[in-house]
């Protein structure tokens, strides 16, 4: 009698582990992002994240059309343009809805979303890099609502495949390096988009 | 008693495959190439940084690397100071990465014009950035192994080997003048064997140590001027 349990309990655990192997993997995406080095703008600008940006997660399917890489980068986008924004800008304020822009009497509202995202796994691509490309969307507008700029940003990042480390961390290197492209191409860019520069010579 | 001579005889031949293949694993090869474009030294409260490129599609200069050389370069005869390039590149965010990073010295040139870049460059001291680009390719790789597991033990049994290249160049501006001073090439090859009798033992050739240890010595003195 308890050599048939111990044979359910060994035959459960083994089930287990098989679909544990199985399931989707999460990586929430962890870095650390330096302030840009990089002449302030003049301005009093309210930034506000979406919750489709606050919440934004990837999925990777592999080839048989299962889930397998659930890729959660929304707070670590958050993170990043609160570390890039303050350097860009004289006043920043976080607001969290839109009709709170008037009150925060800024000249602007930023609200930056992300459009697509994709993975490039070695195991499929035959490459010996990871890579990580994301497309956003960036919309500048008055206090008031009234349009200024809405401009589309793309960020890649890649890391080399190594030996001893997991495909969850070399994706999350991965996409930190994108994060980053996106910092340094977000701050060195913001001036010379047209519209937004037409803008700035108004001011 | 046969089986006793049987046994010396697998072990001894065991012993000669294996001292045979030690010897040949370590036949690496290098090749140091400089070309010298203009005067260098370095006084000592001036320092060095060496960059990784990732700009390529399909590789990136390993920081592994980078920091292999550059820790080869701070000590013994001669050192020098050199500054982590994760700290530099940290430190000079937006202007050093992958996608903004000066291509030719006329890109430093202009980058240097950027009050905060020049005031971040001198508060290092940088005198030298060096540029290493470059990656390890495996070819060639032959033979196989194949390994069991049973009741009474398991064991693998088979050969394998491959060529490692390792081949970096390293491409050295002057921030002081806004010149190219030299490039120096390292090539490395070597061949590695995997050979497995019951346990499998890996003869690694160290291409990518030995490219470092050379490229070092050789960046040391070019950049010391001797």
């Amino acid at each position: 009698m308890s050599s048939r349990k111990s044979l359910i309990r060994l035959a459960a655990l083994l089930g287990l582990t098989f679909l544990v192997g199985c399931g989707v993997s999460t990586v929430t995406i962890e870095g650390n992002f330096p302030t840009p080095n990089i002449s302030k703008l003049p301005l009093n600008v309210a930034v506000y994240y979406d919750q489709s940006l606050r919440d934004f997660a990837y999925m990777e399917y592999s080839e048989t059309g299962a889930e397998e890489f659930n890729v959660q980068s929304g707070q670590s986008h958050i993170a990043l343009f609160n570390a890039v924004l303050p350097a860009m800008f004289d006043g920043v304020v976080v607001i969290d809805s839109l009709d709170d822009a008037v009150a925060a009497e800024v000249d602007a509202v930023f609200t930056p979303l992300i459009e697509e995202f994709q993975l490039a796994l070695p195991m499929k691509t035959k490459l010996d890099v990871y890579e990580v490309w994301i497309k956003y969307n960036m919309r500048l507008a008055t206090a008031e609502g009234d349009y200024i700029a809405d401009w589309v940003l793309t960020s890649y990042g890649k890391t080399p495949t190594e030996t001893f480390r997991s495909t969850e961390a070399a994706i999350n290197d991965a996409a930190v390096v994108a994060l980053r492209d996106l910092a340094s191409s977000f701050s060195l860019s913001f001036a010379q988009v047209p519209e937004v520069r037409d803008w700035l010579a108004q001011l | 008693m046969f089986e006793f001579i049987n046994q010396c005889h697998v072990r001894s031949v065991r012993g000669v495959l294996l001292a045979a293949l030690a010897v040949l694993a370590s036949c690496t090869s290098t090749t140091v190439d400089e070309f010298r474009q203009g005067e260098t030294g370095i006084a000592s409260d001036e320092a060095v940084v060496i960059l990784g490129r990732r700009q390529a599609s399909d590789y990136e200069t390993r920081s592994e690397f980078v920091q292999c050389v550059g820790d080869r370069m701070a000590r013994g005869e001669g050192a020098i100071n050199v500054v982590p390039e994760q700290e530099f590149v940290d430190a000079m965010f937006p202007w050093f990465e992958p996608r903004t990073a000066p291509l030719r010295t006329r890109d430093l040139e202009q980058l240097m014009a950027e009050n905060v870049v020049a005031e971040k460059m001198s508060e290092f001291g940088i005198r030298y950035i060096v540029w290493l680009d470059g990656s390890t390719e495996t070819t060639d790789r032959q033979g196989s192994i194949s390994c069991t597991i049973g009741p009474g033990g398991g064991g693998c049994f088979g050969f394998g080997t491959w060529e490692d290249d390792a081949n970096f160049d390293a491409r050295v501006w002057d921030v002081g003048s806004l010149t190219s001073v030299g490039t120096i090439n390292t090539d490395a090859t070597g061949q590695s064997y995997l050979p497995a009798l019951v346990v499998p033992i890996p003869l690694i050739a160290r291409v990518e140590a030995n490219a470092c240890s050379r490229l070092a010595t050789q960046l040391k003195d070019f950049v010391n001027g001797s």
